[in-house]
């Protein structure tokens, strides 16, 4: 499958910003957005959303719970020790290894969540529409094919008047 | 808000961000300098002292070192407590710095949670060697088995210390290693060379920097820095626990895990000072880590040291007040004066006293200055440790029990193994990983100023 792409390449953050907000004005769909660092007004305009801290709060909640559960189980009803007269469900005691494991588990599931949703594994192959978007160039890709031809080549003009330096074209054939 | 017009700027020299790649790509791109040889070649000769020190230990049991049935701890213990309070940097300097939005973290905080991965993998060596049976330390992993009690005691602090660590070390790596993400896909972008490509095109797992990537970058480390704030507090209150729960004079103190949180991010700022002021000097990077840095730094370890005389204050303070004879024999004669007033007054003199120099401007912006007196901080959080450690031990309630204690060669040998360790870790650190967060730092480059507004 042979997709075009139209790719807007900008020097600065704030005309990237601009041609952002000018082609939605135009409602062009952008594609995405590349940056080398992290942009909030970019994602904010984009309408980007994260549900990872909700699903944060949901490991958090569940692995608290299991820890106790199982300091339960292994202290009360497994094979209940009597260490100085403390009482089996000695929970005060119980907290530490509760806090200390929720926090190894929420890092462990949410790092998970992150490489699922973000579609980062180990040996991934990048899809990288201009390598410089890691370096010092910000880029608009546009989706030529969906958008069609002429919208197509509207934005790029759009692109280039609110300050792109580069107007660039790139067919990416998908890999099998 | 970071307010520029009296910080200065984060970043100096007026960088583009195609400079700021290679400015920190430049040590992984170019040959190492003769020092880099030279100090690993060191380094190395030290971790093969240790690793012999080990293969002795682990051959002939822990009755080659200098314990004996009063100080069952020795200088593993220290070190072992030295070695993770070194590890706290990581944690705050990249995850409180991160909560409490002190933009100036960014040039650091990478060097720092390096420093703490090493620093952590070099502390866990002690215990696990201390349990004398090192093959056998898997007896400590919860789990179902026929070795009779079944589970392990679920209230010992020994058994929250193995938790507070192992997680600690996995949620340092795993923060570390999310951070580098963006980093290794601009080497992958930027390198001429195909090998490298390849290998931290790997390594960045696909990383493209595209808007979705980022939100979830974004939002994970949020998460990661919210819940792992809690670990600067819990994994030294642990440790201190470990000691605080035993009856010993001197241990049995509810100052403790204030005391040793404190102190562990005092002996962490200061070892991140030591080699910001190597990195400095050697990498040429000083644009980067500014003079408002080192700063910043010297300004925090001088509120540190206050903490840390109060809290030696309050110790000989409440071992009078609390009119415990033994505590008054711990503290009066045997710390303050006595067999070990060296260890303690080098403490208090290290830790309390040398860093208030801090208080002069020049010191702050001298480089020497920097170096010598981080060095001496490090130096007196050792004594801390051997003060706490040895002496509550060797002379406790029955004068029948009392011994000194030296270590042998090769409870040394494990120390200055680790120090090898360490000093081999970092180095393959400054030559293969960008030692400051790239992408973090183009964040930051306009912060404050008219471009940003």
């Amino acid at each position: 499958m042979s997709t075009k792409y139209k790719i807007g390449v900008f020097d600065e953050e704030k005309t990237l910003v601009a041609s952002i907000k000018s082609l939605q004005e135009r409602n062009l769909a952008i594609f995405d957005v590349f940056t080398p660092y992290p942009i909030h007004e970019v994602l904010h305009l984009l309408k980007r959303k994260s549900k990872l801290p909700t699903a944060g709060l949901i490991y958090g909640i569940t692995g608290a719970l299991s820890v106790l559960a199982f300091l339960y189980y292994t202290s009360v009803l497994d094979w209940p020790i009597d260490y100085g007269g403390k009482p089996f469900n000695s929970f005060p005691s119980f907290i530490v290894i509760t806090i200390v494991l929720t926090i190894l588990i929420v890092t462990i599931t949410s790092l998970f969540t992150f490489s699922v949703r973000a579609k980062l594994f180990p040996g991934q192959e990048a899809v990288i529409f201009d390598e410089r978007a890691t370096d010092d160039k910000f880029i608009i890709v546009i989706d030529a094919g969906l958008l069609g031809g002429e919208a197509a080549s509207e934005a790029g003009r759009i692109m280039s008047e609110s300050g792109a330096v580069e107007i660039l074209e790139k067919d990416l054939t998908e890999k099998k | 808000m970071y307010n520029r017009s009296i910080r200065g700027p984060l970043v100096e020299g007026n960088k583009t961000y195609g400079q700021i790649s290679s400015d920190i790509m430049a040590p992984i791109d170019a040959r190492p300098g003769m020092w880099w040889y030279l100090t690993m070649a060191i380094a190395s000769v030290a971790a093969l002292f240790g690793f012999y020190a080990i293969y002795i230990t682990v051959s002939k049991g822990i009755g080659t070192w200098g314990l004996n049935n009063s100080v069952g701890w020795g200088w593993e213990i220290i070190n072992f407590v030295w070695w993770i309070g070194i590890g706290h940097a990581g944690t705050a300097f990249s995850i409180f710095l991160l909560i409490l939005r002190q933009r100036w973290r960014t040039s650091i905080n990478r060097a720092a949670e390096a420093m703490t991965v090493v620093a952590v993998g070099c502390a866990a060596l002690f215990p696990a060697l201390h349990m004398g049976r090192v093959w056998l330390a898997f007896f400590i992993f919860p789990y179902p088995n026929t070795r009779g009690p079944l589970w392990v005691n679920f209230n010992s602090p020994l058994f929250w210390d193995f938790i507070a660590i192992s997680a600690y070390l996995l949620i340092s790596f795993s923060f570390w290693y999310m951070g580098m993400l963006p980093d290794f896909a601009t080497i992958r972008d930027k390198t001429t060379s195909k090998v490298k490509k390849a290998v931290y095109g790997f390594f960045s797992m696909g990383w493209t920097g595209g808007s979705h990537q980022w939100i979830r970058f974004e939002s994970l480390s949020f998460i990661l820095g919210g819940i792992a704030a809690v670990l600067v507090v819990s994994v030294h209150s642990i440790v201190s626990t470990d000691f605080a729960v035993g009856v010993i004079p001197g241990w049995h103190t509810t100052l403790f895990p204030p005391y040793f949180v404190v102190g562990a991010i005092f002996s962490g700022f200061a070892m991140v000072m030591t080699m910001m002021v190597v990195v400095r000097k050697v990498y040429k990077l000083n644009d980067y880590i500014t003079d408002n840095h080192m700063d910043a730094i010297a300004r925090i370890l001088t509120f540190i040291s206050l903490i840390m005389g109060t809290a030696y204050a309050t110790e000989v303070f409440m071992a009078w007040y609390s009119g415990n004879e033994y505590e008054m024999f711990t503290f009066f004669r045997n710390r303050v004066t006595g067999e070990y007033s060296v260890q303690f007054w080098g403490m208090v003199i290290c830790n309390a006293i040398i860093p208030q120099l801090f208080w002069f401007r020049k010191i702050r912006k001298s480089t020497w200055g920097l170096l010598w007196i981080s060095l001496a901080i490090n130096l007196g959080m050792w004594f801390e440790r051997f003060n706490i450690v040895v002496t509550s031990l060797a002379n406790d309630f029955l004068p029948s029990n009392w011994v000194s204690y030296t270590p042998t060669i090769i409870e040394i040998g494990i120390y200055v193994g680790t120090i090898g360790l360490f000093v081999v870790g970092v180095l393959l650190f400054f030559r293969y990983i960008p030692m400051i967060a790239i992408s973090e730092v183009k964040g930051v480059l306009n912060i404050g100023s008219k471009i940003d507004d």
